[in-house]
């Protein structure tokens, strides 16, 4: 499954680096909470977050790690390093930049 | 740098397929409960968690394929697809590896020899920073020259002008200066003659040569004439005739002088001139003793010694000219002072028309190297042909087996291949082909170099060519560069006929000729074959031919039962005044010695690629202004005419009569007569010749002989005037000539002792019959026609192959058409007839393509070629019959199985 057509290329990663940002979270609750936050607009393909978690980790960005669940079961909890969190830093400078370049556009012509 | 590490880490463990699984689960145990929560059925629930998810294998793969090792399990999983492939069809594997390996071992091995000739940079430290000096502008006086000037680029210096250059030049930061030799060396009562090398004290030092035993030439050691007798060893000399023995500080012999040895030069180590490879180094201030005819040290108008110079760094070789320039032409003015001819026309030659050359040195200055570019361009033309014909038949090879696999790509198609993936597996496994070929033929490449070094070097004497069996990283980089090549083109062009062909398509071709673009595809394969093979099979021809020609040149007298020698008293310590008188011992000792029937000697050996030249007055002619006439000026003895055989055309050959105290007496040959005397060689005798400058030389003609080759048999006669070696104005070493009966062998004993009988001092320098000689000045063309003859029948077997097995699939593939033909009535012998006949028209039109190209291929060799024409007929009808023969059995063989078959079962086959 394709990822949602409004996610822009790039943006899941840094959508999921953000949802990690403040404390460790295992994939289901990752999408969960993107598709909460967005009040559902953003729906989450697990068929692309997965491929997106392990790319990142492949990079060094994020860290996984064996732990207990809220229910209680095994599961696979990813949070940021260092280079994650630089990376973060930066695609958000960056975002902010595009979106409100985007909206001077939108806004003067 | 931890992003690296993370890449790294996971390179090599991953992720383990069990991890995800397990991750997948989880995920969707939440996703069911959080249905539930919702308030779901149970079973409603894990439906929707399900199509929630969509594909678990898909993302499975995806994760699989975000890992960084991903590309390389591919390969890896291509190369095990491609072995098991090939593994198959293991005929067609070993066929396709074999050509290749011979193909690109082959082309390893002349690419070496082109290399290490062409390419390769001196054995010596920074050797970029090297520069080659050479000057425009006249040289009156005498010039020892060992080849590679061109006009504008004269390579050798005076001694006093090198010492001047060194000492003034602000550009370098080291000027070397080296002479070529042969000397006398008696190393533990064993006198031999071997080659040395006159060097500046500051050569070693400057090239950044290292010793491998105790210390080579500094600096100081380059004193006064004569006065530091110090010489340095060359590795292969001291390992094959010293035993490595610890040597520094003993003292050998040069030309009967005691010389202290210094050391032994690095192994690797030759000279900073490619293709000298001189046994010993001597100071150059010791010329006097090492070359005692002449006296080059002080004398401002011989030019004998070559000059490399080290630039400082930061300084271009168009700095270093321009600073040079200034500085050669300042000493040209001084120099111009000296000299006899003081006109403006000489100094114009001189002075106005003269500039030095400053040229990147790396590879060092070499006369050999322009010798040999030609037959090795040949060479490598050749082999490049024959790795364009391997190509071409493995190409073939693996067209005829991927029209077998058309059902395969087919299916594979249709389980979802892509046509990258299919690209990528057909490169896979003609990369795999390719490498194979080129490991092995790696293997053979050092041996193929051995054994063709070993045929270049047989029997040469004095100058080596300093080829060494090995491969360097151009050689590799090269090899690998073929192999990459030569793999992708033979691996896609079959891919021509496979673009994605559709699965009822393929199903169709089953029984069919194959289509449209397939066919043409194979006929170009057997017309290329044919056309190259052609190729290769006339340049075999042609070479073939010229060394034939060669070797039965007439020269003009009878080359067999005659042994020569070299033997320079001179090398042996003899004084200058005695050299002529143990000649003359020596002749007459050589001609009482039993089976002789007569020796003669000259100083100009004959068909060894040796000139002496000079211009003439003669008597009774002027001539014209400005003119340039050089004459070939032997010194011989007098009995050396009628023992080569030289027929007499008017007077006298010299006789016994004629003596160091006769008068002097000349004989000429008819092309001399032609000049001088406008062809009348009753008129040329009685007039008298001399050298101009040249005090002493007077001699009359009393002879006319006819023209006779000399300094090679591919060179026409010139004009020459010998006179006799006793009553030359100076003493000379001598080649000697032996007429004997004797076997080769025996007779070269009997003359070492006759020789040692006079003294056992006197060195036998490089014994071998002339037909030897003439042998070992054809090594060039020999060499290209022994290579182009192996090339021509390898040709020809690589077309057979490639040809046999085109025919045999497509005949295969007609087997039903050749049933219903047989079915209506047709004989095998009309089936055989229109299977070969096809064959044969195709070879016609190959031929036909080939032979206007082949005679402009051979246009570019015809300066190498002699006595044959670019269009003999002899030597295309060769190749044709051949090629035709070749095509025709690879033709017939299928066409015969063809026509066996029982027409009612070629007709079920379907």
């Amino acid at each position: 499954m394709p990822p949602s057509a409004d996610l822009l290329q790039g943006t899941l990663d840094m959508l999921v680096l953000k949802s990690i940002a403040l404390k460790p979270e295992h994939g289901w609750a990752i999408a969960q909470r993107i598709q909460q936050v967005s009040n559902e607009v953003l729906q989450v393909g697990q068929g692309s977050l997965y491929p997106a978690l392990h790319r990142l980790a492949y990079k060094g960005w994020i860290r996984a790690q064996w732990g207990a669940s809220e229910n209680n079961r095994r599961a696979r909890f990813y949070s940021l390093t260092a280079a994650g969190r630089r990376q973060l830093e930066a695609e958000l400078v960056n975002w902010a930049r595009l979106t409100g370049a985007v909206n001077l556009v939108l806004e003067r012509i | 740098m931890g992003e690296i590490w993370a890449r790294v880490k996971f390179f090599f463990t991953g992720k383990r397929r069990r991890e995800v699984d397990e991750e997948i689960a989880f995920h969707l145990e939440r996703q069911v409960e959080a249905n539930i929560a919702a308030g779901m059925p149970v079973a409603e629930a894990r439906r929707q968690a399900m199509i929630a998810f969509g594909s678990r294998e898909s993302a499975r793969e995806e994760c699989r394929e975000e890992r960084p090792s991903w590309r390389v399990e591919n390969l890896w999983r291509d190369v095990r697809y491609g072995i098991r492939g090939l593994g198959r069809n293991p005929g067609f594997a070993t066929v396709a590896v074999l050509t290749l390996a011979l193909a690109i071992g082959l082309n390893t091995t002349i690419f070496s020899l082109l290399d290490q000739a062409l390419m390769q940079a001196l054995p010596v430290s920074a050797p970029d920073e090297l520069v080659v000096l050479s000057f425009a502008g006249s040289h009156p006086g005498h010039t020892h020259s060992d080849g590679g000037n061109s006009p504008g680029q004269a390579h050798e210096f005076s001694y006093p002008m090198y010492k001047d250059l060194r000492d003034k030049n602000t550009v370098f930061s080291g000027l070397i200066a080296a002479a070529p030799t042969m000397v006398g060396v008696t190393w533990n009562n064993h006198a031999e003659s071997v080659g040395a090398e006159m060097v500046s004290g500051n050569y070693f030092e400057v090239l950044g040569v290292q010793p491998a035993v105790g210390r080579l030439l500094v600096a100081s050691d380059e004193t006064v004439g004569g006065a530091n007798p110090v010489a340095v060893l060359s590795f292969d000399y001291w390992r094959t005739h010293q035993g490595e023995a610890p040597v520094a500080g003993k003292t050998l012999l040069v030309n009967g002088t005691p010389f202290t040895i210094a050391g032994v030069a690095a192994p690797g180590f030759h000279s900073m001139v490619w293709g000298r490879t001189p046994d010993i180094f001597v100071p150059i201030t010791e010329q006097r003793v090492v070359e005692p005819d002449w006296d080059y040290l002080n004398d401002h108008s011989s030019y004998w010694i070559d000059l490399i110079g080290r630039v400082r760094p930061g300084v271009t070789a168009e700095a270093a000219r321009a600073s040079l320039n200034g500085l050669f032409l300042s000493l040209r003015e001084s120099e111009f002072t000296l000299l006899h001819d003081q006109s403006a026309k000489a100094r114009t030659g001189f002075i106005t028309q003269a500039h030095i050359n400053v040229d990147a040195g790396a590879k060092g200055f070499s006369p050999l190297r322009g010798d040999v570019q030609m037959p090795l361009t040949i060479m490598m033309g050749m082999v490049l042909l024959v790795i364009a014909m391997a190509v071409v038949n493995v190409a073939s090879l693996l067209l005829v087996r991927a029209a077998g696999r058309s059902q395969e790509f087919a299916v594979r198609y249709a389980l979802g291949a892509t046509s990258g993936q299919v690209l990528r597996q057909l490169l896979t496994e003609g990369l795999l082909l390719g490498f194979c070929g080129a490991v092995l033929g790696l293997l053979l490449a050092p041996e193929a170099l051995r054994l063709l070094i070993h045929r270049i070097t047989e029997g040469a004497t004095g100058e080596l060519l300093p080829f060494t069996p090995t491969l360097d990283w151009r050689v590799l980089a090269f090899t690998l560069g073929v192999t990459v090549l030569a793999s992708l083109v033979f691996s896609l062009a079959p891919m021509a006929q496979f673009q994605n062909p559709k699965l009822a398509e393929a199903m169709k071709e089953r029984g069919g000729s194959g289509g449209g673009r397939s066919l043409q595809f194979r006929r170009s394969c057997v017309a290329l074959q044919i056309g190259m093979s052609l190729l290769l099979l006339v340049g075999a021809g042609l070479f073939v031919r010229t060394i034939g020609n060669l070797r039965h040149v007439d020269p003009g007298f009878a080359t067999d039962h005659l042994l020569a020698f070299e033997l320079d008293p001179a090398l042996a310590g003899y004084p200058a005044a005695g050299v002529a008188p143990v000649e003359q011992r020596a002749i007459d000792a050589m001609a009482a010695e039993p089976g002789v029937r007569g020796v003669g000697a000259t100083n100009d050996s004959d068909l060894a690629g040796n000139d002496i030249q000079g211009d003439v007055l003669a008597s009774g002619y002027t001539p014209k202004p400005d003119e340039d006439f050089d004459v070939e000026l032997p010194w011989v003895s007098n009995d050396y005419l009628q023992t080569l055989g030289v027929p007499l055309v008017a007077g006298r050959y010299f006789n016994e009569g004629d003596s160091a105290t006769s008068e002097k007496v000349a004989v000429v040959n008819e092309k001399f007569v032609q000049h001088f005397y406008m062809g009348d060689v009753r008129a040329a005798l009685g007039h008298v010749l001399s050298r101009p400058n040249h005090s002493g030389t007077e001699a009359t003609i009393v002879g006319v002989v006819r023209d006779v080759k000399h300094e090679s048999v591919r060179d026409p006669a010139i004009a020459t005037e010998y006179t006799l070696f006793t009553q030359a104005p100076k003493q000379a070493g001598l080649t000697l000539y032996v007429r004997t009966w004797q076997a080769p062998d025996a007779a070269a004993n009997s003359i070492r002792a006759a020789l040692s009988d006079i003294d056992t001092k006197l060195i036998v320098g490089n014994l071998r019959t002339l037909t030897e000689e003439i042998d070992m000045n054809l090594i060039a063309e020999r060499v290209i026609a022994m290579l182009a003859t192996v090339f021509g029948a390898l040709a020809a077997v690589m077309a057979g192959i490639g040809l046999y097995g085109i025919l045999a699939y497509s005949t295969a593939q007609r087997t039903r058409e050749i049933g219903i033909r047989m079915a209506l009535g047709a004989q095998r012998g009309t089936v055989v007839r229109l299977i070969v006949r096809e064959v044969m028209m195709l070879a016609g039109g190959a031929v036909l393509v080939t032979i206007p190209l082949a005679m402009l291929a051979t246009r570019a060799v015809r300066s190498q070629l002699f006595g044959v024409s670019i269009a003999d007929p002899a030597v295309y009808g060769v190749g044709i019959v051949v090629i035709c023969l070749v095509a025709g059995l690879a033709g017939f063989v299928p066409a015969r199985r063809a026509a066996m078959v029982d027409p009612a079962r070629a007709l079920r086959t379907e």
